[in-house]
């Protein structure tokens, strides 16, 4: 991608998501514009530090003490990095999934999808990670949904995560292996062939007995992270 | 090459989908005129109010679209600490909200209009006051763009909005100011059409080191 046309004329042209009527009509078409050398500081948001609730990095319930949401408990853990490497700290984490069902507690999915809501389950929440860039999340598996009927397209299970803080920010969706879901899919398929390992999470040793899955994210773009302050 | 090895590490971005949740909105600020209910909140400056309407290529609204606004303070200072400027921060103005567009495709933006700022600290160099946007939406990854309005000799020289060499797709940057204000006395209301694809398609911008 980064020929020297790109360089000189400017930023990436946005790939269409095929068989996706919103992408293909929201997606813009023209080149994007290579941001001045000059003024290239943050374009990104630095919201101000989240006030936490107990147990929101749990999405198994919708609240502490509350029962567990049908479907088998996973834990995510992972790390959050710069292009560096170096560990993005105390950055808001926002994640959210299907139920065991395939199904959102979204009120746009009532009446899409014939799957059931689970009671005991939102199917979102938050953290924010560590002094090292760590985070773990304890969630449910996500069933597959059907994103077109028409065509019979079906998400594989996956869930999305969204960083933000500091300067940072991505939205990106982690699918499982092992799913014959994922080849199909039209917005796995659209990350390249040799990224698309970036995007599955990884089984991990087993925690607090959960089956566990390891995704780190990498952040891409200068001035993403801030000065080291300590 | 090792550029290109350092990029193959990148976490893929992908779209938000159509469930996103509103719960993410509600847990951030959404207007920045009011932090609480009947909480008495002065941000420095002259409030505005931003009408921005999303459309997609076939002129549709595009509703439930996610909005991340980010901006400078009146003195033209971001709350960021990679921001070395030397004018005050606002202890009353964090600059960040998160706003979802009606199911008219509109989003109704309550800020104070930010000030301008030096490119970097002691360049002689200005940014035009300017919004910061990153868009989110069902079918489509993070955009991002800046907004201008049109009351602002110093766009002229802004080295963002000249950078785009169409003089009439750089006005798709830039927010009118409405004859009538609707927000109430003193208050600055401005517009401005954002065109995801299309006809008169709005300039995104490319945070990736090309
Ligand atoms: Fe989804």
């Amino acid at each position: 991608m980064n020929t020297p046309d790109i360089v000189q004329r400017g930023g990436r042209v946005l790939p269409v998501v095929v068989n996706d009527r919103e992408s293909e009509a929201r997606t813009p078409a023209n080149r994007l514009y290579r941001i001045p050398d000059a003024a290239r500081d943050p374009f990104t948001p630095c919201p101000p530090a989240p006030f936490m609730r107990a147990g929101e990095h749990d999405l198994t319930r919708l609240a502490p003490g509350r029962p567990q949401a049908s479907g088998e408990a996973i834990a995510i853990t992972g790390r959050i990095l710069d292009e560096d490497l170096r560990p993005v700290r105390r950055t808001l984490v926002e994640v959210w999934g299907a139920n065991a069902h395939g199904r959102y507690s979204h009120v746009i999915d009532a009446g899409r999808n014939d799957a059931p809501l689970d009671p005991n389950f939102y199917g979102f929440g938050r953290l924010v990670t560590d002094d090292d860039g760590r985070y773990q999340l304890r969630t449910i598996k996500p069933g597959a949904y059907i994103a077109r009927t028409d065509i019979g397209w079906w998400r594989p299970p996956h869930v999305h995560f969204s960083v933000v803080g500091s300067g940072v920010r991505l939205v990106t969706q982690m699918y499982f292996p092992d799913e014959p879901l994922n080849e199909k899919d039209f917005i796995f398929l659209i990350v390249p062939a040799a990224d698309r390992d970036r995007v599955i999470g990884q089984p991990a040793a087993t925690h607090a007995g959960d089956r566990a899955f390891r995704f780190d994210i990498v952040i891409r773009g200068r001035f993403q992270t801030p000065p080291d302050l300590d | 090459m090792a550029s290109e090895d350092l990029k193959a590490r990148f976490t893929p971005e992908a779209t938000i989908g159509p469930f996103y949740p509103g719960a993410f909105l509600t847990h951030l600020p959404q207007d920045l005129w009011t932090v609480a209910p009947l909480v008495a909140h002065h941000p420095q400056g002259q409030p505005i109010v931003l009408v921005a309407r999303f459309f997609d290529s076939l002129k549709r609204p595009v509703p439930s679209l996610v909005v991340e606004l980010w901006q400078a303070n009146a003195h033209g200072r971001y709350r960021h600490p990679q921001d070395q400027s030397a004018a005050p921060l606002d202890p009353q103005f964090d600059g960040f909200a998160r706003v979802r567009t009606s199911d008219e495709g509109v989003l109704r933006f309550y800020t104070i209009k930010p000030g301008a700022h030096p490119v970097r600290r002691e360049s002689a160099e200005v940014r035009a006051p300017h919004l910061r946007l990153t868009i989110f939406a069902s079918g489509i990854d993070r955009l991002i763009t800046q907004l201008f309005f049109d009351d602002e000799s110093s766009n002229q020289s802004d080295p963002v909005l000249q950078s785009i060499p169409d003089p009439r797709v750089r006005g798709r940057l830039i927010a009118r100011r409405r004859r009538t204000s609707g927000g109430g006395e003193g208050v600055g209301e401005y517009e401005i059409d954002v065109v995801l694809r299309g006809e008169d398609e709005t300039p995104f911008f490319d945070d990736w080191d090309g």
